[in-house]
């Protein structure tokens, strides 16, 4: 019964990419579930394998040199092992993906609202007026001003915010149920960055999808996501409520991410933490936890042998630790 | 909220227009070739002088009315022979693009795009082909494919262009290949078939066009360099490269029969040269200057 609710249930995840110099472990062994109209968030450094992750679980590897083991079931869909033909039929319509930067994302001699017609007309099967009437809803439903006009404009014509907003709509035309946001945000300002995330965030309630928004910035997704999952070279490390990841984390590396970034309530000038020393050489992982030679905490065992994830006090909170941190009085909460 | 967007939309509409110019010297240009062009399709119902009529009665003539650019040694017209051997260069340049183009153009986007085994196979075949200069293999089967035709001409240099048109176009296409909107076009659920035409060809045509007027000239003169050679069209039959090849012989008595047909293909060559330089120039679709 709750294997049926579940939108996205990810099993034994691996990504292995054979390199000149040996098997890179990109993604070890990850597994999470996700519910229908949730917002999942996934967090670690550059290099974690946030990324491949996120490419493992849309089905977009190279076509050479990359091993994907374990099951991606997205809405009783396997996409591992799926040929290109079959994850088409899921493309689009079950899964659909923002980019990092909306500055490549779009196809520079196309107008824009082609660009989402595309979909409506191809896979949706509407005819011409039909499809452009509704790409130039989705532009409207995205926040975009005077959408009729901007329907011819070339996305050279429009500022990233703006083009931002033009791949969501696309994303968004063949109304699927999961949406992947990979880092959705990093390549825009500041300002305009909330603004597209209240729109991400408006828009998943709107169309009851759920979203995968894959970031380095906690702040990101601090207050728009239900779930978040932390990584560390290719291995989740802790995952839980996003209340209990920021509140009742055990896993020293989430203490020191969110260390590392800046609050509101901090006095000013208070310097930020920085994690010391350089995520894991992938071609070569420690025998241990993978975090062990930069962790305060790290003992003897930590070296040795890799902890698995456990499960916390909170239902669905888990981490993989030796030495977890000490649990927090849960009344404060 | 949206405070901000309307700073945007307002941004959208003041710029000003940034159309960036051609020039004057790009359109003389087009002019020029679409006057070779037109010169040459039209050629025999123009008012010109039968350019295979021998009139011994003047012979290596220089300029003059009658004889707008003089004669030569056999008393045919300079000026009606080189609008006539136009045909040739234009037709044998047009032709072998069509089979350069028509095969080495779809074959490295694919290639491009596919990649994998489908790709190194082709590739290393074309490096084959490559690897061996292409005016020693065309002269060396023109040599032996007689009698000698327009249409083996087209046919030779046409099959010795694919390769370098496949280089190129591939390697155009592998850039926009890697692009993220072709991987979301690709998670559309657009077919692989759309993704080439659609996004992979217009934004790999700017480069091919201005690879084609090159490519154009490079044949043009290559033509040239194999009727000079003798192993194009036959005498009479006039093209620029026979007609300098003719003028050898009498350099020192005529040499208006060396210079006039040298500065046609002089021209032409400049002018494609230049409208490829401005067109890629034109369309290179610079994404940061915004």
């Amino acid at each position: 019964m709750s294997q049926k609710q579940k939108l996205l249930v990810v099993k034994d995840l691996a990504t292995t990419f054979h390199t000149p110099s040996g098997p890179l472990a990109a993604v070890g062994g990850v597994s999470f579930e996700l519910e229908q109209n949730e917002t999942l968030g996934i967090v670690g450094e550059s290099g974690s394998g946030k990324t491949v992750l996120s490419r493992t679980i849309m089905g977009l590897q190279p076509r050479a040199n990359v091993e994907v083991r374990g099951s991606v079931l997205l809405n009783g869909f396997e996409v591992v092992g799926a040929s290109e033909k079959e994850k088409r039929s899921i493309w689009g319509l079950e899964v659909a993906m923002i980019f990092q930067d909306p500055m490549t994302s779009l196809n520079p001699v196309m107008r824009v609202g082609k660009q989402i017609d595309e979909i409506l007309r191809v896979r949706l099967g509407m005819d011409r007026p039909a499809a452009k009437a509704k790409a130039i809803e989705l532009l409207d439903l995205v926040g975009i001003p005077s959408p009729a006009e901007r329907y011819d404009v070339f996305p050279g014509e429009l500022s990233g915010g703006m083009r931002q907003r033009v791949v969501i709509a696309t994303a968004l035309a063949g109304s699927p149920k999961l949406l992947m946001a990979d880092e959705p945000t990093t390549g825009l300002d500041v300002t305009i960055q909330a603004q597209i995330l209240n729109l991400l965030e408006e828009l998943k309630e709107r169309m009851k999808m759920s979203v995968v928004l894959v970031t380095h910035d906690l702040g990101v997704v601090a207050t728009r996501t239900s779930r978040i999952i932390v990584m560390y070279a290719g291995r989740i490390v802790e995952m839980g409520s996003t209340r209990d990841v920021f509140y009742h984390h055990r896993m020293p590396y989430t203490r020191a991410l969110l260390e590392g970034s800046p609050k509101v309530s901090n006095p000013s000038h208070t310097r930020l933490l920085a994690i010391p020393g350089r995520p894991p050489n992938l071609l070569n992982l420690p025998k241990g936890c993978s975090f062990a030679p930069r962790c305060s905490f790290a003992t003897d065992r930590c070296h040795e042998e890799r902890p698995e994830l456990e499960a916390a006090g909170a239902p669905d909170h888990t981490f993989a630790c030796w030495n977890p941190l000490p649990v927090k009085e849960r009344a404060s909460a | 909220m949206y405070v901000n967007e309307m700073a945007e939309e307002a941004s959208v509409h003041s710029r000003p227009e940034r159309k960036k110019k051609l020039g004057l010297l790009f359109w003389i240009c087009v002019g020029w070739i679409a006057l070779n062009v037109l010169a040459a399709i039209l050629a025999s119902v123009l008012p010109l002088q039968n350019p295979l009529f021998q009139n011994y009665a003047t012979i290596n003539a220089g300029p003059s009315l009658r004889h707008l650019l003089g004669t030569d040694d056999l008393g045919r017209d300079i000026f009606s022979r080189i609008v006539f051997g136009s045909r040739v260069s234009i037709e044998v340049s047009l032709g072998a693009m069509v089979i350069g183009f028509g095969v080495g153009a779809p074959l490295g986007m694919l290639a491009a795009y596919r990649r994998g085994k489908f790709d190194s196979v082709l590739s290393s075949v074309m490096y084959v082909f490559l690897a061996f200069p292409a005016i020693i293999a065309t002269i060396a089967v023109l040599s032996f494919w007689t009698p000698r035709s327009l249409l083996k001409i087209i046919i030779v240099i046409g099959l010795a262009s694919i390769p370098l048109v496949y280089r190129v176009i591939r390697s155009a296409a592998m850039t926009v290949a890697t692009k993220d909107y072709v991987i979301a076009a690709k998670v559309q659920g657009a077919t692989d078939r759309r993704i080439l035409m659609k996004e992979l060809l217009p934004n790999v045509a700017p480069i091919g066009i201005s690879f084609l007027l090159v490519g154009i000239a490079t044949v043009v003169t290559l033509e040239g360099a194999l009727a000079f050679l003798g192993l194009s069209v036959n005498p009479p039959t006039p093209s620029w490269g026979n007609m300098i090849n003719e003028s050898l012989a009498i350099l020192q008595t005529n040499p208006w029969l060396a210079i006039f047909p040298s500065l046609a293909m002089c021209l032409f060559l400049l002018c494609l040269n230049f409208i490829g330089d401005r067109l890629r120039a034109h369309f290179d679709v610079a994404e940061g200057k915004l």
